[in-house]
């Protein structure tokens, strides 16, 4: 069975290229360009993955998987972020971060990255 | 790829094109129309020929000229244009505006199958390469852009093929009160990894919200368009209307004309009702720097025109307006046999519905001259021909764009795309005349705003490089 992805980050950019890398590479992926969408798409689908950014426009991606932790919502989670800062990699570790990967993002990589850790 | 190397700019490298991001996918499984692709393939000569012959007034040396221009700012354009008839049968097709940034490659069908980068390949390989080639400047490569990722990434990753170089493709945005592009000393320059910025000697631009605001008049980085562009006319409509006057004043004794509606420019607000009672009681309303739809307003009634007057009022009071006769939407008996312009429309369908739609074309500057690289229509959403819906706005008779605003940002109304394929093309009752006198109509607004561009901007690049030289 396909991996199912869900990529949150807010450009949308950077979220279509990734889907599309994705899903030519068998991974069934969407994308979110907010906290609220992704709330939303998590809380009516089920992901294996979730691929987040630390930096967000309405809240931070730590708040999301704060949440979802809350909820109980289950999926291996990876952090993206453009710095590498030692509180927010704590914080994410403690919520359950498999990987902390730090931006530019290789589509390529983060393919391989994901399979990995399936 | 590298996505992300800093906020909103990614790097595209050589070898990232990929068809599905760059075509909707019912283009994709498209066929071109052979008619379109024959129109396409017919050399300089051939239409100047073939429209000599169904225009005998017009003088070939005068369209040769045209044709075989050089343009030096306006090299990469698209026009709208409508299919229009008047009381006695005389079609034309009429120019609505000229874009300097226009949208068009995702709406294209290819025109050989073997060449996948399609019409990308055609305008980056033939248009900007043998400027960049020539232009003596320092630094990278970019595409800047503020909407349209899909054609965008198109043409970062068309253009690292080309050059064999990774391109920084850079979201300008007008609202970004930090963007990753900036103009020093009139260079651009691109934020990359660790804040550090990149010169630029070559960029693709496809900044179209009001793009004056960040990117400067003889710039030193070669911009396709330049600013110049946009100033002259390639997104100020009351500019273009001014080049389309001059070039028409021009050429007046040489049997050639661009076709727009009749024209008013430089209307105060408080006036504007006056010309709804003038032009007998319907009438476009459009804000001289608009796009995409935005700021047009088509009126047919009284409601109409306090509804646009009370959003035009939104707008800084010192705004002046432009106002054009509406295109109407069917024969009105008793109307100026010559002057009841009105939409020839679709084809019928089964339901016996024709639709008013618009054509863009877009074309470039290549060694062989103005040459047209794509071309689609866009219907309305109402039917022309039957009594319109209690409460319809009259835009959904008249207005083609199918750009539709949303919070993620711009989507499209596909239903009303119309592609030049072998499903759709003849639906549009077009012929290969009707193409090659759109082209000409395109080439000569082109040519026009190029002008206009020319004297208004000539003296100051030339005084800024006597400065600095």
């Amino acid at each position: 069975m396909n991996l199912k992805v869900l990529i949150v980050e807010d450009d949308i950019v950077f979220c279509k290229l990734l889907t599309k890398y994705l899903n030519n590479n068998s991974v069934n992926t969407n994308d979110a360009q907010s906290a609220e969408a992704a709330k939303k798409l998590l809380a009516a689908e089920t992901f294996d993955f979730v691929v987040i950014d630390y930096k967000l426009p309405d809240e931070d991606g730590l708040a999301v998987l704060q949440w979802m932790d809350q909820e109980h919502i289950e999926a291996r989670k990876i952090l993206m972020s453009r710095f590498e800062d030692e509180t927010v990699i704590r914080k994410a570790t403690d919520l359950g971060v498999k990987k902390f990967i730090k931006k530019p993002i290789k589509p390529n990589e983060l393919l391989e990255l994901i399979r990995e850790l399936k | 790829m590298k996505l992300s190397i800093t906020d909103h700019v990614h790097l595209v490298e050589p070898g990232d094109f990929e068809p599905s991001e760059h075509w909707y996918p019912r283009v994709l499984n498209s066929n071109i129309h052979p008619l379109v692709s024959h129109f396409l393939h017919l050399t300089t000569e051939q239409y100047i020929e073939r429209y000599c012959r169904l225009n005998p007034q017009a003088n070939p040396g005068a369209l040769k000229e045209i044709l075989n221009y050089q343009p030096r700012y306006f090299k990469w354009s698209g026009t709208d244009m409508m299919h229009i008839t008047n009381n006695i049968g005389a079609k034309k097709l009429t120019v609505i505006e000229t874009n300097s940034c226009p949208s068009g490659q995702k709406s294209m069908p290819l025109l050989d199958l073997n060449v996948e980068q399609g019409g990308y390949k055609r305008l980056i390989e033939d248009t900007f390469l043998p400027q960049v080639e020539k232009h003596d400047e320092e630094g990278a490569l970019a595409v800047i852009y503020d909407k349209n990722p899909m054609e965008n990434v198109g043409y970062a990753s068309t253009l690292a093929d080309a050059f064999g170089e990774d391109v920084y493709l850079a979201k300008f945005d007008k609202n970004d009160p930090d963007p990753p592009a900036k103009f020093e000393d009139k260079k651009l320059y691109i934020r990359s990894e660790n804040d550090q910025w990149i010169p630029i000697r070559a960029a693709f631009r496809y900044v179209t919200q009001e793009p004056w605001n960040r990117i400067p008049v003889g710039s030193k980085t070669l911009l396709l368009n330049p600013i110049e562009a946009c100033l002259a006319g390639g997104r100020n409509k009351s500019e273009a209307f001014l080049a389309y006057s001059d070039f028409n004043e021009k050429f007046k004794a040489d049997g050639i004309g661009i076709n727009t509606p009749e024209t008013f420019l430089d209307v105060e607000l408080n006036d504007i009702p006056e010309y709804f009672e003038a032009l007998g009681k319907s009438m476009v309303i459009k804000v001289p720097d608009s796009n995409a739809g935005q700021g047009v307003y088509t009126i047919t009634s009284e409601k109409e025109l306090e509804q646009a007057m009370k959003a035009l009022k939104q707008n800084p009071p010192e705004d002046k307006y432009l106002i054009q006769q509406l295109i109407y939407s069917n024969y009105i008996d008793g109307a100026d046999k010559e002057k009841a312009w009105y939409h020839v429309g679709t084809i019928p369908d089964k339901k016996n519905r024709s639709y008013a739609f618009d054509l863009r074309l877009m074309m470039h500057y290549t060694s062989s001259g103005i040459r047209p690289l794509a071309i689609y229509s866009r219907r309305a959403k109402l039917p022309l021909n039957q009594p319109m819906p209690e409460g319809a706005d009259s835009w959904d008779l008249y207005g083609t764009n199918l750009s539709v605003k949303q919070t993620e940002g711009w989507s499209y109304d596909d239903e009303r795309l119309m592609l030049y394929d072998i499903r759709n093309f003849a639906n549009l009752g077009l012929g290969i005349d009707e193409l090659i006198s759109g082209f000409i109509q395109s080439a000569m607004a082109t040519y026009a705003i190029d002008q206009h561009a020319i004297k208004k901007f000539d003296h100051v690049n030339y005084e800024f490089e006597s400065i600095n030289s």
